[in-house]
């Protein structure tokens, strides 16, 4: 028997229409915002339901890190757009999958584009700073905005080329919108967190959302972007927690090592005893020197942390989810993530384990649980007209090479 | 069997009557008969469902899988969809691959001497005046401008017989090491620290001799050739990711440059010896002062910190330790008892400056033909 795809929250998979009547909305939030009648207006529900197993992705995890290390990393392209094919057709709405239209070689193509467009900028200053004058150096701090917006811009012609190769039901989604503009926000938040301690980054967090949902189409259905549902997720109470967080927890980490430094002698005395014996010539010194072992501990430490500081943060990670699917909406059809501070805290201590200890190549593992849990997550209300949609024009030939070049990539 | 179109018009389904005959898919919808080749076909069955499709086409055929498993049974011509690529793919790519290597890893350390050379003079002034603008924020000239100028003229002695195309400018610097940099230009910096430790004029002149035939060499200039060339084509090879495959490339590129390093260490060795060995001068204490750097680092681990700064930009301890012995030759010391107390002092007045700074104690053992038997046994620690 063929695997079903698992339906969230056991609701049926088959499309309701317009004699189906909604079910009851996931919070008062919803409730708030749907007006009597609306929920039954044409179209249909949006139900999303996921076949995604992440130990499918072990398989091409290996084989991916492998053809990489044989094609000094050429082939990472072709194993991305793979890896990005197989999520997207395990997930669906109304039982019908998502699909990936990239190529391999369009991402190819696109880093050789952005290669070229940044290198050959950057080779210039490099020549002009060292061989004609260092004043050329004074160009440093433009050129570190430029590349703030340019981070920006990139991450936007990421978003607009995915949009343009996913499809459901063979209609494109499309991505209007400017990647300068993006680019000038991300640089703007870039600044204003600097001058706020970073109190400003949940601002920022739905302005940029904005920039992205108000300016997506699936074919020529526009998303809107609702500002006042996604600011009823509250972002700056998690914030605040995870700002004194993780002031509290530094300042008691420092406290903390400097304890264990201030007692290194008597912890370590054996070993700062043998390293000054063999200085002095008397015997021979252990293989352990007592900074490596501060090294050691130093780490031992961040490891220790890590998950503590994800702990502190996932609350506000969390809301931030809830609060962008919040504020989107494809006709009637509004969205909500149930994603808990804990699940989401459990996702990321286990997701940087499996980095860690991979040096990295189980990314695709690591990309397809992200998935996995976000679409399991999300759900919605109302109905939106998902068979009106009509196609979209073409997306752009070759894109993500900026975003490529930068090591930015959402999967 | 029954199965969902879609047109790639409109996201509207319509249900369809799909059979395969006669090597073609004939779809029925709403009326109207479609025919798709099966060799056009792309096919990708996941799940419960077979997604078929055209190239260049937005238009989809979805499914049930198991009906589509029983359709198309013993139809092994019918293409996967898949953007994994075939065998030509992954064999251009490694040829691709192989090719940039040979650039990186062959190409231009072979192309680096010959750039160096050909790198109009001017332009590796002006590089050189950049660096000793920025490093000496960094590491500050000592104050004992008598020291210095003994340092000068031992440079000028043993520059005058080099092949430099740069007039030689040496100076101490104060720094938390035992270390001697050749700049681009002509530009030569020996720590305090290294003085210090010297346990003879002829260590520092075996040194300094070292860095003017880096400088003779050009070899400051070919590193930065590398880094341009090899560094940076390799580095927008592998992109700005940071998994495990970026990483082994990005250290198989480092491991390189450290091979590079290596073999211009032992050039600037054997230079080193014929500029001493031409103004009359001993060579051994290029080699003394290799060998205490490596017993130093064997046997006092407190001074790691310090030693293994002259060991990770001086590297191949043991050849170039037997390389010095086996060409040293005998000669007049470098320096006079009293240039050498001089130069010793250069650090000396600015010893309140660096009591301020952290830094690790350097213990060395007293040689029995001690220069400075007055001096005390702990140096490095102003």
């Amino acid at each position: 028997m063929s695997p079903r795809p698992e339906v969230l929250g056991g609701e049926s998979p088959i499309p309701a229409t317009a004699d189906t009547p909604s079910p009851e909305p996931a919070s008062d939030v919803w409730n708030a915002e749907i007006e009597p009648g609306q929920a039954e207006s044409i179209g249909q529900r949006v139900v999303f339901s996921t076949t995604l197993k992440a130990r499918d992705f072990l398989k091409i995890s290996l084989v991916n890190g492998f053809l990489n290390i044989i094609t000094l990393t050429l082939y990472r392209f072709w194993g991305k757009t793979e890896v990005r094919r197989r999520v997207w057709r395990s997930i669906r709405v109304n039982d019908e999958a998502f699909e990936y239209t990239g190529r391999g070689k369009e991402l190819f193509f696109g880093f050789l584009l952005a290669s070229l467009l940044l290198g050959v900028p950057f080779l210039a200053f490099v020549f002009a700073v060292q061989f004609l004058d260092e004043r050329f150096s004074l160009l440093l701090l433009p050129l570190y905005l430029f590349g703030f917006w340019l981070w920006g811009f990139g991450m936007f012609t990421a978003f607009r080329y995915m949009a343009s190769r996913t499809t459901w039901r063979g209609i494109r989604f499309v991505l209007f919108g400017s990647a300068s503009t993006y680019g000038f926000l991300w640089l703007g938040m870039q600044v204003a967190n600097g001058m706020t301690f970073g109190w400003i980054q949940p601002v920022f967090e739905r302005l940029l959302a904005e920039q992205v949902w108000n300016h997506m189409r699936f074919g020529d259905r526009p998303f809107r972007w609702n500002q006042g549902r996604s600011e009823r997720i509250g972002l700056y109470g998690p914030f605040a927690m995870g700002w004194f967080g993780t002031l509290v927890v530094s300042v008691v980490a420092l406290i903390v090592i400097g304890v264990v430094i201030a007692g290194n002698q008597a912890l370590f005395g054996d070993l700062f005893n043998e390293a000054q014996a063999g200085a002095e010539g008397n015997t021979k010194a252990g293989p352990v020197s007592p900074e490596f072992l501060l090294v050691a501990m130093i780490y031992g430490a961040i490891l220790m942390l890590l998950p503590i500081w994800a702990l502190i943060w996932s609350p506000y990670h969390a809301a931030v989810l809830r609060s962008i699917t919040a504020g989107i909406s494809l006709d009637e059809a509004r969205f909500d993530m149930e994603a808990g501070a804990l699940s989401l805290w459990w996702l990321t201590c286990t997701n940087i384990v499996m980095i860690v200890f991979s040096l990295g190549l189980l990314m695709p593992l690591v990309q397809a649980r992200t998935a996995r849990y976000l679409a399991r997550r999300l759900r919605s209300i109302g109905n939106a007209r998902l068979d009106e949609a009509h196609q979209a024009p073409p997306g752009p030939r070759t894109a993500e090479g900026l975003a490529d070049a930068f090591g930015f990539s959402l999967i | 069997m029954q199965g969902l179109y879609y047109d790639g018009l409109e996201s509207t389904a319509h249900p369809a009557e799909v059979q395969l005959e006669a090597g073609n898919l004939i779809i029925e919808a709403d009326g109207q008969v479609l025919t798709w080749s099966a060799t056009d076909l792309f096919v990708d069955v996941h799940a419960d469902q077979a997604r078929l499709s055209r190239r260049g086409s937005d238009a989809r055929l979805v499914l049930p899988a198991s009906d589509w498993q029983r359709l198309s049974a013993g139809r092994a011509s019918l293409r996967r969809n898949s953007a994994a690529g075939g065998r030509g793919l992954v064999i251009g790519l490694m040829v691709a691959a192989a090719a940039t290597a040979l650039v990186v890893f062959v190409g231009m350390p072979m192309a680096s001497g010959p750039l160096a050379r050909a790198t109009p003079l001017t332009y590796e002034s002006q590089m050189g005046e950049s660096y000793n603008a920025q490093i000496s924020v960094i590491f500050p000239r000592c104050a004992g401008e008598e020291g210095q100028d003994v340092l000068q003229r031992l440079a000028d002695r043993l520059s005058a017989q080099s092949g430099s195309p740069f007039p030689i400018q040496a100076r101490v610097v104060r720094a938390p090491m035992i270390n001697a940099f050749a700049l681009p230009g002509g530009h030569i910096l020996i720590t305090g620290d290294l003085i210090d430790a010297a346990e003879s004029p002829d260590e520092v002149a075996g040194v300094l001799a070292h860095e003017i035939a880096h400088v003779e060499r050009r070899h400051v200039m070919q590193s930065v050739w590398r880094s341009l060339g090899a560094g940076m084509l390799l580095d927008l090879v592998v992109g700005g990711g940071t998994g495990a495959g970026q990483q082994a490339v990005l250290l198989a590129g480092q491991a390189s440059e450290l091979s590079f390093g290596r073999q211009a260490e032992a050039e600037a060795d054997e230079i080193g010896r014929v500029l001493l060995h031409r103004q009359g001068l001993s060579s051994r204490g290029m080699g003394d002062f290799f060998v205490r750097m490596a017993e130093e680092e064997i046997d006092a681990p407190d001074q790691v910190d310090e030693v293994s700064e002259w060991w990770m930009t001086h590297p191949n301890t043991e050849r170039r330790i037997a390389a010095a012995r086996a060409a040293q030759q005998d000669g007049a010391s470098a320096l006079s008892q009293q240039e050498w107390e001089t130069l010793r002092s250069t650090c000396r007045s600015d010893q309140g400056e660096d009591a301020r700074r952290p830094r690790l104690p350097i213990v060395v053992g007293r040689p029995r033909n001690d220069p400075m038997p007055n001096e005390p046994q702990q140096v490095g620690q102003h």
